[in-house]
């Protein structure tokens, strides 16, 4: 058994040293190539001062030297933190601040956006490509990596429980959140697709989300754990469904993994015939809610792959996941998002504390080594959610809660019915309301804002701000976006700007999102 | 016959309106490959489409909606003036 993610990588290229291992922009790496790759990166960065659990991030679009990168992290024995090459620079400045990394490995463009005041924190950077001559601060060539022992990783005491890695996501108070994610976290989430999806060195994964994304874990690492070949698809290709149908086609994809969005793009847009989709497999999906009747159209273009929703959010990766039962298909209205893995205990706990009954309501909450430890440096948050399992008396265990209400049905399956919190998903993103409404709050002009989520069938939800100003016609909605784009990625900047006089309040005087949203509904 | 100048100022304008001043984004040369840096997501694919439809009198197929075609203020040009001569 593995304990450590790179062991993954490490027995693959013993056994399929040839084999390509991952594919990306038209290069791609063998086994024994990433594995010698990431024990060169590794000593580098030794040399470089990253040792246990030091944070070291990755700034830059996806290439194959992002997989080297991540497996040359954990070979150091360090924590990698893939940052967003897309957000805007003051959010990348605040991660980089926020879990003190001090090396980061970028390219020339990206660090180029860095405030000085960043640039500052860091003791050096590692390039995928070439600094220019002359360039200010500590730049290191990828081409140095040749200079370091390629045989063997530097010796290393990692453990399962030690980190390996931080993703950010949305946070309601205006900063995004770090989320921790163990070896061991990471692994028992692998080890369960690994036998559920029974995934084999003849299969060809695609990876569809970003790598800060966590959807992106199981197409790295089971492709590793299988010794088969990833192929990452960059965001240019993504955008474009008749050149995502072609690839998948070409490269022959065998397991797909992607946000419904992702799927809804192709089968609205890419001229899907059967044929198309036929050397896949297996297709999952996670991140959203698949609109019925979009499931049954993909069920019908890929009659030969089986169909996964997987459910879970960050903290717990994948939780439950419902294997579609086509006979079912024609009759079901909703979709499950069905039982819990192996190796997880999830269960729906109602507001008075009892675990709910059957039709009953409650708020799922998941225990087991796949549960994150919480939230980098942030222990009060990190205390709400991760909390004491009540249901255990006798011993202190923790438990996560997932903010997600949730029935259980006569089918023995879990079925999402919304939020408690003001968190959405638009296109699969995790977004924190509260996040946008800071960002606008932020502006000098603003006096209040309140932002909502729009129901949308493809795309889940489009945001709506309305807001109230200091001085009235004094900004436009564009003003307004502008500002947005310097504080928050481009994905939460709100589409729609309204402006109100005053806002509505409760009668706690709060905003009353509520009215808001029947007035902005009946409008439309 | 659509000129060639006045279809460029129209595309740029209508790529800087819709896509790129929202996102903090002023400029943008006609090189510019506008997938990269999300000035333009999925959606925003679709609605640049629906524009060229309407604007130039073209029709667009959803096989020629690829990164090649689409890729920036200029390949969008070509695009539209190939269309137009058929």
């Amino acid at each position: 058994m593995a304990y450590v993610l790179q062991q993954l990588l490490s027995r693959s290229a013993k056994k399929y040293p040839g084999k390509e291992a991952v594919w990306a922009r038209g290069r791609s790496l063998t086994y024994r190539e990433l594995e010698q790759r990431s024990n060169q990166l590794a000593h580098l960065l030794r040399e470089q001062g990253v040792g246990k659990g030091d944070r070291v991030g990755l700034f830059f679009p996806k290439c194959v030297e992002s997989i080297v990168s991540m497996l040359g992290v954990l070979k150091a024995g360090g924590v990698y933190v893939p940052l967003d090459p897309q957000a805007p620079a003051d959010r990348v400045c605040y991660i980089i601040g926020n879990c003190g990394i001090r090396v980061l490995i970028t390219n020339q463009e990206k660090r180029q956006a860095l405030s000085p005041e960043t640039l500052e924190l860091l003791d050096c950077c590692i390039s995928t490509d070439q600094p220019e001559n002359g360039n200010s601060g500590r730049m290191i060539p990828w081409s140095d990596l040749a200079e370091f022992p390629a045989d063997r990783a530097p010796n290393g005491t990692s453990i399962e429980t030690d980190i390996a890695y931080i993703l950010y996501t949305s946070g309601s108070t205006g900063r995004p959140k770090g989320v921790m994610l163990s070896h061991q976290n990471a692994l028992t989430f692998v080890e369960w697709c690994a036998e559920e999806f029974q995934v084999r060195s003849g299969d060809k994964l695609s990876n569809h989300a970003p790598l800060h994304f966590d959807l992106s874990v199981f197409d790295v690492y089971n492709a590793l754990e299988a010794g088969a070949t990833v192929y990452l698809i960059t965001e240019e290709l993504a955008l474009f469904p008749t050149s995502l149908a072609a690839f998948i086609q070409e490269k022959q994809i065998t397991i797909w993994y992607s946000v419904p969005s992702a799927l809804m793009l192709l089968l609205l847009h890419a001229r899907l015939t059967p044929e198309k989709l036929a050397s896949l497999r297996t297709i999952l999906f996670a991140g959203e809610v698949f609109p019925m009747k979009y499931l049954r159209q993909l069920a019908e273009m890929a009659p030969q792959a089986d169909l996964y929703n997987l459910y879970g959010p960050t903290e717990t990766n994948v939780c439950t996941y419902y294997k579609v039962e086509r006979e079912r298909l024609a009759s079901m209205d909703k979709l499950p998002i069905g039982i819990a893995c192996a190796n997880t205990d999830a269960f729906a706990v109602t507001d008075d504390g009892r675990i709910a009954r059957v039709g009953e309501s409650g708020e799922l909450c998941v225990r087991g080594p796949a549960v994150t430890y919480g939230y980098w440096a942030d222990v009060e948050k990190t205390r709400k959610m991760v909390v004491p399992n009540h249901f255990q008396e006798n011993f202190e265990e923790k438990m996560y809660r997932t903010g997600d209400l949730v029935t259980v049905n006569e089918d023995g399956n879990f079925y999402f019915q919304g939020r408690r919190d003001s968190m959405i998903k638009s296109r699969g993103y995790r977004i924190e309301l509260g996040e946008i409404e800071s960002a606008l709050l932020s502006h000098p002009g603003v006096k209040e804002a309140a932002v909502l989520a729009i129901p949308d069938e493809v795309v889940g939800n489009r945001i709506r701000a309305v807001i109230s100003l200091n001085v009235a016609d004094s900004l436009k909605p564009l003003d307004l976006q502008q500002h947005c784009s310097t504080k928050v990625p481009k994905y939460m900047i709100p589409e729609f700007i309204d402006f109100h006089g005053e806002l509505p309040k409760t009668s706690t005087g709060k905003i009353d999102r509520v009215k808001l949203k029947e007035e902005t509904m009946a409008v439309r | 016959m659509i000129q060639t100048t006045e279809a460029k100022d129209q595309i740029r304008q209508y790529v800087l309106d819709e896509f790129a001043k929202t996102k903090g984004i002023n400029q943008i040369t006609d090189q510019e490959i506008l997938t990269k840096n999300g000035i333009m997501d999925s959606m925003g694919i679709f609605r640049l489409v629906a524009f060229l439809e309407d604007t130039f009198k073209i029709r667009v197929g959803d096989e020629e909606i690829t990164h090649d075609n689409l890729e920036s203020v200029d390949a969008i040009e070509r695009l539209v003036i190939a269309k137009s001569k058929k």
